[in-house]
């Protein structure tokens, strides 16, 4: 392949000499060694994180890394883990939600009622929610747009204003059981993937990068690129391919993986898709790179502001449908507590910049994996929530330090 | 004098042309009765002092701003600019001060920004086959595409900017301040990409408070002072007559004849051609 390249002419991207161009295994390490120095940490942290995470608690309690605990793990990352996303997608233009928690809250109760006191069908009453989350969401929106509202400001009123709503809604009773023999709730209790199923669609996806890849390899070498290496693209579709494999034959071996798991996935490859591969995403990183930039490139700042606020408030709403599907109830305590600070710190810890431009979609599933971990190992431990929230903070803080002391590296080193 | 021959107006036709363009904010004149041509590959430099106008005219280029009166001619048509797209799609494009790049994308998506081809599968060989060959009709020295902004130099950050500029394919380019902040080399670096920029036929008009700059590629001079034209210089025109028709501390018989003799010499030249 080498000599092969080598008959060529200099590729375009290979023309200037001053650039060091990493190739084969060692370049790939050197390069990953470069970049973390200069603070592009990446999904490091995380990984990082949940070693230590695993490894402590495990030696503490070895229920822990036990299929049932991850198997329950993975239904209870899923429903915060939605909201986490949309989380992503706001800190992306730079702005916040801080009402996710109220407004999931507010779309459970709002399937109670309608659902159940009212009696419509299933299907629209989360439909109904999913709308009054976009409804929400379009609302602050037209505050931040044409009025100039900060965005923390309003999400804070949109808090208590989504909270009381779900109070009023809920009524004197304040709790509503969903039926345990809907499709709803047994999407969110125990409705598991097959494991044949799984297995296969792990392998399709490992086939999917494959194919990608190298399409993509095939379309650089046409236009005289220097293609990413094959086998590079072999390595890294088999290595997900086996690591995946076995964490699902892991599963299997308890109940196996959760179809609201699935959905869950299914969601952030999607807007992985939507951030890194079209228009829209790119004008979501420009705008929160720098706004004035975008709007110069004629980018209708407000409408990309508008969908990301509203797409937030969204699969905020979505999440609160999945956690009522959890829970099997809408309650007046759905959505408080600490739900609102998980998902922001899910998207934070998972590395989605608090100050706009940077992230992507996975950042929601590693965080909240990373996240529900340390809840499902505290609450292993039977420790009370006053630790777990100060425990629960405490990984936040860290989050949000390495967050800001990456990107002042970063400054430094000129990758920004 | 010798040169009159040379101060024939440049080959090219002209691309541009303002005449008696006004602009009010309210009570102020911000620009009165400004006559402006820009031959296609010529650099025109705009000077003046603070507040002189410069950056108003370049707004009306732009789209920004709608004059208040006068006429703009492009390319052979009177045009009105009311918007940025106009402006840009009349082949106007505007380089400016702050550059307006996105640190946090690199250097394909910077250049491709608001027109990125494939609005929902991005064809990003595409976009960097493109991007590369821009840089290379600048010969450019991006080392790689695939960076972010925030790791290239100021002088590459222009050329970015510059290359950006010319993804559509103006026939007009302003450049507002292009070498504020920037070092030596960077500088030469960007005069040299001035000049190639000219040397493919496009009308350049550039902004600069820097007058050793300013000479170093300006074909013309068109000084503004307190919103009106104060006369047009070339190049080889002493410093004491730039200086003080730009900040109008001279501003007695001598110089305003002095001005009146720049003015007509590229009628004339243009009349004897």
């Amino acid at each position: 392949m080498t000599g092969n390249a080598e008959s060529r002419p200099t590729a375009l991207d290979r023309a200037d000499s001053r650039v060091r161009h990493d190739a084969g295994m060692s370049g790939a390490v050197r390069g990953f060694i470069d970049r973390i120095r200069s603070g592009d940490l990446g999904s490091l942290p995380v990984v990082v994180g949940l070693v230590v995470i695993c490894t402590v608690f495990q030696s503490l309690n070895p229920v822990f890394l036990s299929s049932r605990n991850l198997v329950d793990l993975l239904f209870d990352s899923s429903t915060v883990g939605v909201i986490s996303l949309g989380i992503v997608s706001i800190l992306i233009v730079g702005e916040i939600d801080l009402s996710v928690g109220s407004v999931s809250g507010l779309a459970s109760a709002i399937i109670g009622v309608l659902w159940v006191n009212t009696g419509w069908p299933v299907g629209l009453a989360i439909v109904v929610a999913l709308v009054a989350g976009c409804v929400i969401g379009l609302i602050y929106s037209a505050l931040f747009n044409r009025l100039g509202m900060p965005s923390f400001v309003s999400t804070l009123a949109g808090l208590l204003a989504a909270l009381g709503l779900q109070l009023y809604l809920l009524g004197a009773t304040g709790s509503i059981n969903l039926p345990y023999d809907s499709p709803l709730v047994d999407l969110g209790q125990n409705w598991i993937m097959p494991h044949l199923v799984a297995y296969a669609l792990v392998l399709l996806a490992g086939i999917g990068i494959f194919i990608t890849g190298s399409r993509r390899a095939a379309q650089r070498r046409a236009a005289g690129l220097t293609p990413p290496a094959i086998a590079g693209i072999l390595a890294r579709a088999a290595a997900f391919v086996v690591v995946v494999e076995f964490v699902v034959w892991y599963l299997n071996q308890d109940r196996g993986v959760p179809w609201m798991f699935g959905l869950f996935v299914g969601l952030v490859v999607g807007m992985d898709y939507a951030l890194t591969r079209t228009k829209w995403g790119r004008s979501m990183l420009a705008v929160g790179g720098n706004r004035e930039a975008a709007r110069r490139a004629g980018i209708n700042v407000r409408r990309i502001y508008q969908s990301a606020f509203a797409l937030c408030a969204t699969l905020a709403a979505l999440g609160g449908v999945l956690s009522a599907a959890r829970l099997a109830s809408a309650s007046q305590q759905a959505g408080t507590g600490d739900v609102n600070l998980n998902a922001i710190a899910a998207a934070v810890i998972g590395g989605t910049s608090l100050f706009g431009g940077r992230g992507s979609a996975y950042s929601a599933l590693l965080g909240i994996v990373v996240i529900q971990a340390i809840a499902s190992g505290l609450t292993l431990l039977d420790l009370s929530s006053s630790l777990r929230y100060m425990i629960t903070g405490g990984v936040l803080a860290i989050a949000v330090i390495v967050d800001s002391l990456a990107r002042r590296s970063r400054v430094s080193h000129g990758r920004a | 004098m010798t040169d009159a021959t040379e101060r024939m107006p440049p080959a090219g036709e002209i691309v541009l042309s303002l005449r008696k363009v006004c602009k009010q904010f309210g009570a102020v004149s911000a620009l009165t009765d400004v006559d402006l041509d820009v031959h296609a590959g010529e650099v025109v430099a705009l000077v003046g002092d603070n507040g002189a106008g410069k950056s108003t005219l370049v707004k009306v280029l732009a789209g920004v701003h709608t004059p208040t009166s006068g006429t703009v001619t492009f390319g052979g048509r009177q045009v009105t600019l009311n918007g940025p797209n106009d402006a840009l799609s009349l082949g106007i494009a505007t380089v400016f001060q702050d550059l307006a790049l996105c640190e946090n994308l690199d250097v394909v998506a910077n250049i491709y920004l608001g027109e990125e081809l494939g609005p929902f599968a991005l064809d990003e060989v595409a976009m960097e086959v493109r991007t590369w060959q821009l840089l290379g009709e600048l010969s450019a020295r991006i080392p790689s595409v695939r960076e972010p902004i925030a790791s290239l130099s100021g002088g590459q950050r222009q050329t970015v900017a510059i290359a950006r500029a010319l993804l559509r394919d103006p026939k007009l380019i302003m450049l507002d301040e292009p070498t504020a902040a920037l070092g030596v080399a960077q500088t030469a670096e960007v005069l040299n990409l001035i000049e190639r920029v000219r040397d493919k036929g496009l009308g350049v008009i550039m902004i600069s408070h820097n007058m050793e700059d300013v000479r170093a590629v300006a074909d013309r001079i068109v000084v503004l002072r307190l919103g009106r034209n104060n006369g047009i210089f070339y190049p080889d025109s002493s410093n004491e007559e730039l200086v003080s028709a730009i900040t109008g501390a001279s501003d007695n018989a001598v110089s305003r004849r002095h001005e009146r003799r720049h003015v007509q010499r590229p009628n004339s030249g243009g009349g004897t051609s």
